[in-house]
């Protein structure tokens, strides 16, 4: 079709040629990069969990079980993480109280006011139940941290054990040489094709794989939606339409701006490619340590193919629904509005990124990438972070299409007759008769 | 050639209740200049609309230039200029046109060269200035209803539709818009343009058709309409008092319905099948000095008032401009 490709050239080359895609080309990985390093300064933010902070011991048991308490906690600061980053303020050490069994009570409300003022993160009780039962009681203001209850919980521990030791007979330097243990654990994952690399890579490249889906697909999902109202508007539309099929229109337009996130991506990987490239070699020039074990997973053909397939129908899907939209309303601010349920169904697909990846396998994962709406984005971050069932990619594949297609075919409709109204949007009665008398 | 440009037959427009146009047929002789008219809301835009294919009649059949108005290959031949304008805002004026032209099959080199063309011709490039590299949005109002019209006729239309084409031109475009449709009649081709000023109507057009809530009111050549609706009126001056001769012919009721009497100058209203050149040899028999004997008909806008008043129309449909 002679005509479509008239379509396609102005909606491509339109906007290329636009400074608002050289600025998104040159400062989209800028931001990419702050949405990725973000979460890794947080990350390192939340390494904070492995440092108890100053807690007060109250000593009850008079084995000085509470002095041990402390030292183990204070080696676990110094192997922490947070100790090896640059710059990092080491916790205050740990205060033992050894406090008389009757004044425990006296001494816990004094503990408790010291944490009310900030003086202590919490306080730890040792008594005779400990040193009988194993039974300890800890309130702070951290009780609530997972990582941090841990760390008290296995100081104790340890204290115990070394108690016990020594109540064995061991000498308290062997117990100090046996009891000190530093494991150092890396998960690898494996899959039907055998080692997948680091888990945990693959699951940071599945989340990036799935953000850069989702922002394709907002972005240039919401500029069909603005390109139909331009036309719409500024009444273009009737005099494209009596030259081209309202459908060609509409097709042009959304395969127009999907070659120019094409084109855009193509950019950006080609020189994240070259970066990767010399990246290495100038980061050695710097001074920069190398990453180490940091292999990127390898892209199967299949997955390779199958992330193409749910991005194409993905975007398509969504940027009929947006055209839809465009043509439905009459200003800026309604597309807003109207535009909500169509981001929404597009969002809902990324707030579940955490509880997917926790789960790939999960009831929630798999309802998710079987559904149309939210298939195209978690279908590609299941693929990478576990190995999916060929039949449920094959499902989801088949939904998608057949949704695609569905919308597609009505928002020509809507697209068709919206183009020519004006005044007030329609109401979802008027709606269907559009679809139906188009 | 087809002998009509346009041929509609029985043509019906619903939007749920209300019948926008009513089994309205149209035939447009080729190389005519047909004015479509009538009141705001009387379904001209649905009309042409439907024309163009945009949108679908719920019963009937149009015929364009010899083919279905639903083949692509027949639209390629028409051009449209819409009643709402509109051009791409952002887009350089010689893209828009060229993006314009190559939708109707016209080649980007041919498309090129009539633009540059028609830029010189409706003085949009000049020595000092070249707005074909400007932006629309950066051309005055008057400007870019130029570059619309080019639009329009880039592909050298065989059948040009202009839905309002006067409405908001300033004087010099509106002139310029005359002229051109002048010179496409002249190149055989046909113009089929709606107005609801009659003025430009009554000028321009070979043919016309009112129409007035979806329904046809009339339609057929100007001087028929004219012929058909309107009385039987003569303009009479006499060089001296013409005397009591005078005034018992024209008070004859038998073929007089009513004079208007200024002295020298009447103006008569025959009865309905008095013959105006009995009246005439009356009055030269009498010895009377005829120094001026005019049938006169009444202007379209007369008709338009007459026939359409009656089913109801709204203010701003007046003729001027």
């Amino acid at each position: 079709m002679a005509k479509l490709w008239v379509v396609i050239t102005r909606e491509y080359l339109e906007r290329v040629r636009s400074k608002w895609f050289i600025f998104m080309t040159i400062f989209g990985p800028v931001f990419m990069l702050a949405v990725f390093v973000l979460p890794g300064y947080m990350t390192m933010r939340g390494l904070k969990d492995a440092q108890v902070g100053r807690i007060h011991i109250l000593d009850a048991t008079g084995t000085g079980l509470g002095q041990r308490v402390a030292s183990h906690l204070e080696r676990q600061e110094q192997n922490s993480p947070l100790a090896k980053v640059p710059g990092a303020v080491p916790a205050l050490p740990s205060v033992v109280e050894p406090v008389n069994p009757r004044g425990l009570a006296a001494a816990e409300s004094i503990a408790t006011r010291l944490v009310m003022e900030k003086q202590a993160q919490g306080y730890l009780i040792l008594d005779s139940l400990t040193l009988r039962a194993h039974k300890v009681r800890y309130a702070g203001r951290n009780a609530s941290s997972i990582a941090q209850m841990g760390l008290i919980e296995s100081a104790v521990r340890q204290s115990l054990m070394a108690s016990r030791m020594q109540d064995a007979g061991l000498a308290p330097a062997r117990i100090d040489s046996l009891t000190s243990v530093k494991v150092d654990m890396t998960a690898e994952r494996i899959d039907d094709r055998g080692r997948g690399g680091s888990g945990l890579v693959s699951a940071i490249f599945g989340v990036v794989i799935a953000i850069l889906l989702y922002m394709m697909i907002m972005i240039y999902g919401q500029n069909v939606l603005r390109g139909v109202l331009e036309e719409k508007m500024t009444r273009v539309a009737e005099v494209v339409m009596a030259s081209v099929k309202p459908d060609i229109l509409l097709a042009g337009k959304i395969l127009g701006v999907g070659a120019v996130g094409l084109t855009q991506q193509l950019i950006w990987f080609g020189s994240a490619a070259l970066l990767f490239g010399y990246g290495a070699t100038m980061a050695k020039a710097m001074g920069v340590p190398q990453m180490q074990g940091v292999t990127l997973p390898t892209i199967s053909a299949p997955l390779f193919l199958a992330l193409v397939f749910f991005f194409l129908f993905g975007y398509v899907l969504y940027s009929a629904m947006f055209a839809a939209v465009g043509a439905m309303v009459g200003s800026q601010e309604e597309a807003q509005q109207a535009a909500g349920p169509v981001v929404m169904l597009l969002v809902s697909s990324v707030i579940f990124i955490q509880p997917i990846m926790l789960n790939p396998s999960g009831t929630l994962a798999v309802t998710m990438s079987l559904i149309p709406f939210t298939a195209p984005i978690v279908m590609p971050l299941r693929m990478s972070a576990v190995q999916v069932p060929t039949y449920e990619i094959g499902m989801s594949l088949v939904g998608v299409a057949l949704t695609c297609w569905l919308a597609i075919w009505a928002s020509a409709r809507i697209y068709r007759v919206g183009l020519l109204m004006t005044g007030k949007r329609p109401s979802l009665r008027e709606l269907a008769r559009w679809i139906k008398y188009a | 050639m087809a002998e009509l440009a346009l041929d509609i037959r029985g043509i019906t427009k619903r939007y749920g209740d209300f019948t926008a146009v009513r089994s309205l047929s149209l035939a447009v002789p080729t190389g005519a200049v047909y004015g479509l008219l009538g009141p705001n809301g009387a379904g001209k835009t649905t009309t042409i609309r439907m024309i163009l294919n945009i949108i679908v009649p719920d019963e009937g059949t149009i015929t364009l230039l010899g083919t279905p108005n639903s083949h692509v290959a027949s639209m390629d031949r028409v051009g449209y200029l819409p009643e709402e304008r509109g051009l791409y805002k952002k887009m350089q004026v010689r893209r828009v046109l060229r993006f314009l032209a190559q939708l109707k099959g016209v080649s980007a080199r041919e498309a090129d060269r009539r633009i540059s063309e028609w830029m010189e011709r409706l003085s949009l490039k000049t020595p000092e200035k070249d707005w074909g590299l400007s932006k629309i949005d950066e051309l005055s109002r008057g400007m870019q209803q130029k570059v619309q019209f080019i639009g329009t006729l880039l592909h050298d239309p065989d059948l040009v539709i202009l839905d309002e084409p006067f409405s908001g031109l300033d004087p010099i475009n509106a002139q310029a818009l005359k002229d051109t449709v002048v010179h496409l009649k002249k190149r055989g081709k046909t113009v089929i343009f709606s107005t609801h000023l009659m003025d430009n109507a009554e000028r321009l057009c070979d043919s016309v058709c009112i129409i007035a809530c979806g329904n046809k009111v009339l339609d057929g050549t100007v001087s028929g309409v004219k012929r058909e609706h309107g009385g039987n009126n003569v303009a009479l001056s006499l060089a001296g008092d013409g005397g009591a001769v005078v005034s018992r012919i024209l008070s004859d009721h038998k073929t007089v319905e009513r004079v208007d009497d200024s002295n020298r100058y009447f103006e008569i209203a025959l009865q309905k099948d008095a013959d105006p050149q009995a009246l005439l040899r009356k009055l030269v028999e009498s010895g009377a000095q005829v120094q001026r004997f005019e049938l006169v008909q009444p202007s379209l806008h007369q008709i338009f008032l007459e026939k359409v008043g009656a089913t109801g129309v709204e203010e701003g449909m007046s003729g001027h401009g």
